[in-house]
């Protein structure tokens, strides 16, 4: 028996279990209404009418229920459609590209973007200024007229909330198409394009309950995208290839239980979290709560630990039996500084530790939790002392 | 399982590579509770060689690693210790190139990165030990830990380990001691592991193309004596020709240096102060002892005038020697019988039989021929710095010099 007995999951930024109900959904579709949709029989006209009933569940899950709805095989690939599918269609049509991003952007964004710079287009990064996201830089980037702004609703390593509703009316403003990517965001704090004007939201299935590989990129209004990928004409062009129905299915009522019960699992998760933090700093020296004077969403607690040796905390923590992550599960075996506690810390060279809460969390665990990283703490601590 | 043995956890360095794969899995069916773990040691995004990482410390290491680690069902971490790396191993031989000398940077690694980094990690991982996948056997008794040669001569690995740090002997463990390479790579072809057909690593990980000379240049200050143009001279003081930096030249390495000399050189001395490179015939190699610094001990010293064995390249058998002197991190030894020596900067190893006793770096080879001043070295073959799977890898020139005949 390598761990402790009942390991506990503080990882839920990374994926989430799924839900019972959303798995049950999933596989009744995928058994009986498993037509292909673009067939004109009866299993198509079945699947064709799933397919459809989730894209309208996800409009008005996230209160825009005239938006239009691209499913993709998830958060990457909506992040990629927005930003290097608006930049190419504009270079095909032989203008110039401008994208404006902050400088917290997950690597589906920073990366699709990276693409779109080698590709012809001016990437512009807005930063954070006196630790927070700094708005006059970001309408100074806007003044060119760029074909669009990305900034994250939630931020996956510190869970720090972006002035969404501020950037999106400068954006409206300059008549710059926004794009967000909220997949840390929706279930967590309110998400609704009827509140803010973005233009294009990016959600996904799994941090929520919901099946991995699915996503949707929700757009409202007109849509100046090139496909990146090519085939039949599913998804408007946009995102060729045979839907994943159970998938669309598992996606939309993941969201809707998600947005309807955030009220109160927001509430629960932030005092469960809360109380971990504070117990954490009353009992350890030197630790810090990135992102601790900004909004954050309830779900993520983000540690500067200085003097501790980053991938040991990580490994005593699972041998101890809590499984979490450094800033976040992306990057292996990598110490690359993380743009977005870089951006609120700059130089410094502290490991991070994100605990992520969700379903699987519960006051119960408290001691255990903060019994468990107060040992990793000290134990990585005393390996970087010489 | 073995019955008598008790459970232990322990950690298994895994490279990625066939060798430490096996190891791991014989630890798993010993019934040990076993954590394999990469050590992140250079950062390949940071050089022009980057898409080649093809080596045991590369991406491809980590990933196959972890696959290996997930296929027997125990946990695999990756640990970053690049900046250890770089200060203990890469910091090190590039100041050992700039010297004029040519270093041993698997033999830094495992003396300093490999193990005792690692062991610091399983300390706090609780473990009772740490593994690798060396070919080299451990023998306990009364109380005290002898390291051995591995029993497949063509792989044992002990020549690299001299440097390990002794305390440190009682927490390891070498599963692969016992056997020979076509065993493990049977045995991991019967575990279906993804490495098991993986080819032996054959250049420095941290230099993937072995082009040492750029790496150099990415590293030391821009116009370092060692990478400038300098004078080929005889033993007597003769300029003889040009070269373009004496970091390219290895003492003991055959060189032609255009022809026209009536018997084959060799570099015989490398002299920084001036950038001087000694050339002259193979009699000027020959050498009476040799003087090791930086001496670690992994058993007890045997009192001066003792007969032991020093191995002075991987792959070559031991030379006769007697310890004259043992003082502290330094040795000296004599040849009874004259014997082509070795080179500046590479590793000294000492044996009795087929226990590693410790070793050093060859600070400088005495020789009794009057000549050259302050004499160096002399050596052949030119031992470009092997690669713990043993091959040497290729000459830095492309030219490597002949063996001793």
């Amino acid at each position: 028996m390598p761990y402790p007995p009942a390991p506990i999951y503080l990882d839920h930024a990374a994926t989430t279990p799924l839900r019972p109900e959303v798995a049950e959904v999933m596989a009744e579709c995928a058994r009986r209404d498993f037509g292909n949709p673009s067939s004109a029989h009866r299993w198509g006209r079945a699947a064709r009418a799933r397919l459809e009933s989730a894209r309208r569940s996800v409009a008005a899950s996230l209160g825009a229920p005239s938006a239009r709805v691209v499913f993709t095989r998830g958060g990457t690939e909506s992040d990629n459609l927005a930003v290097l599918g608006t930049a190419r269609r504009r270079l095909a049509e032989g203008n110039r590209a401008h994208i404006v991003l902050s400088a917290v952007e997950h690597p589906a964004v920073a990366a699709a973007a990276q693409q779109a710079r080698r590709e012809g287009a001016r990437v512009t990064t807005v930063g954070f200024a006196a630790g927070a996201f700094d708005l006059d830089q970001f309408r100074d980037a806007l003044a060119d007229g760029p074909c669009l702004a990305s900034c994250m609703w939630v931020n996956n390593e510190t869970g720090t909330v972006l002035p969404i509703a501020r950037i999106a009316e400068l954006c409206r403003d300059r008549g710059v198409p926004l794009h967000s990517d909220a997949v840390q965001a929706v279930g967590k704090v309110p998400v609704s394009l009827a509140d803010a004007p973005v233009d294009l939201l990016t959600v996904t299935g799994h941090k929520t309950g919901g099946p991995r590989g699915t996503g949707a990129l929700v757009a409202r209004g007109r849509t100046e995208i090139a496909p990146l990928h090519f085939g039949g004409g599913q998804e408007g062009g946009i995102r060729p290839g045979t839907e994943d129905v159970a998938g669309a299915a598992g996606l939309a009522m993941a969201l809707e239980l998600a947005i309807a019960e955030r009220a109160a699992e927001a509430e629960r998760l932030a005092s469960l979290r809360d109380a971990v933090e504070r117990r954490l700093l009353a009992g350890q020296r030197r630790l810090r709560v990135h992102g601790a004077s900004l909004p954050r969403a309830p779900h993520i607690l983000s540690l500067g630990i200085p003097g501790a040796d980053p991938d040991t905390l990580l490994a005593a923590l699972d041998g101890l039996g809590i499984a979490a992550s450094a800033g976040s599960a992306c990057a292996s075996g990598s110490r690359a500084p993380s743009s977005a506690i870089a951006a609120l810390h700059p130089n410094d060279d502290a490991a991070s530790l994100r605990l992520s809460f969700g379903p699987t969390n519960g006051t119960r665990q408290l001691d255990r939790i903060v019994e468990a990283v107060s040992e990793a703490v000290r134990r990585a601590r005393a390996l970087s002392r010489p | 399982m073995t019955a008598a043995a008790p459970r232990r956890r322990i950690l298994v360095a895994m490279s990625g590579g066939v060798d430490s794969s096996v190891a791991a899995a014989l630890l798993v069916e010993a019934g040990h509770e076993v954590i394999g773990a990469t050590m992140k040691t250079f950062c390949y995004g940071d050089e022009e060689e980057a898409a080649s990482s093809r080596t045991c410390c590369g991406l491809d290491g980590i990933r196959d690693a972890r696959a290996v680690a997930d296929a027997l069902g125990i946990p695999h971490y990756v640990f970053d210790v690049e900046r250890e790396f770089t200060r203990d191993v890469i910091d090190d031989f590039v100041s050992e190139y700039g010297r004029g000398r040519t270093p041993n940077p698997c033999v830094r690694c495992n003396s300093n990165t490999k193990f005792r980094d690692l062991m610091r990690r399983g300390r706090v991982l609780n473990c009772d030990g740490i593994a690798s996948g060396h070919y080299v056997r451990l023998e306990r008794a009364g109380g005290t830990v002898r390291l051995l040669r591995g029993a497949d001569r063509a792989k044992d690995q002990s020549y690299f380990l001299w440097g390990l740090p002794r305390e440190l002997l009682d927490r390891l463990r070498f599963p692969l001691g016992g056997l020979a390479k076509p065993e493990v790579r049977a045995r991991a072809r019967a575990l279906g592991l993804v490495t098991a057909a993986k080819p032996e690593s054959q250049e420095i990980c941290f230099v993937p193309t072995g082009n040492y000379r750029d790496f150099l240049a990415r590293r030391l200050p821009t116009a370092h004596s060692a990478l400038s143009p300098g004078p080929v001279v005889n033993a007597r003081g003769r300029v003889l020709g040009r070269h373009d930096g004496y970091a390219g030249f290895t003492v003991g390495q055959r060189r032609g240096f255009g022809g026209g000399l009536p018997e084959p050189h060799y570099v015989i001395e490398i002299r920084p102060s001036t950038r001087e490179v000694v050339i002259g015939p193979r009699r000027l190699l020959e050498a009476n002892g040799l003087e090791l610094e930086e001496l670690n001990w992994l058993a007890d010293p045997p009192p001066p005038g003792t007969l032991l064995g020093v191995q002075i390249r991987y792959r070559a058998p031991p030379l006769r020697c007697r310890l004259e002197a043992v003082g502290s991190g330094f040795a000296r030894l004599s040849f009874p019988e004259s014997a082509r020596a070795a080179t500046p900067g590479q590793s000294g190893v000492l044996f009795a039989g087929d226990q590693l006793l410790g070793g050093g770096r060859i600070r400088r080879v005495t020789s009794a021929d009057p000549p050259i001043r302050q004499s160096r070295a002399a050596s052949v073959p030119a031992p470009s710095p092997a690669t713990p799977e043993g091959r040497p890898s290729p000459s830095r020139t492309g030219r490597r010099a002949s063996p001793p005949g």
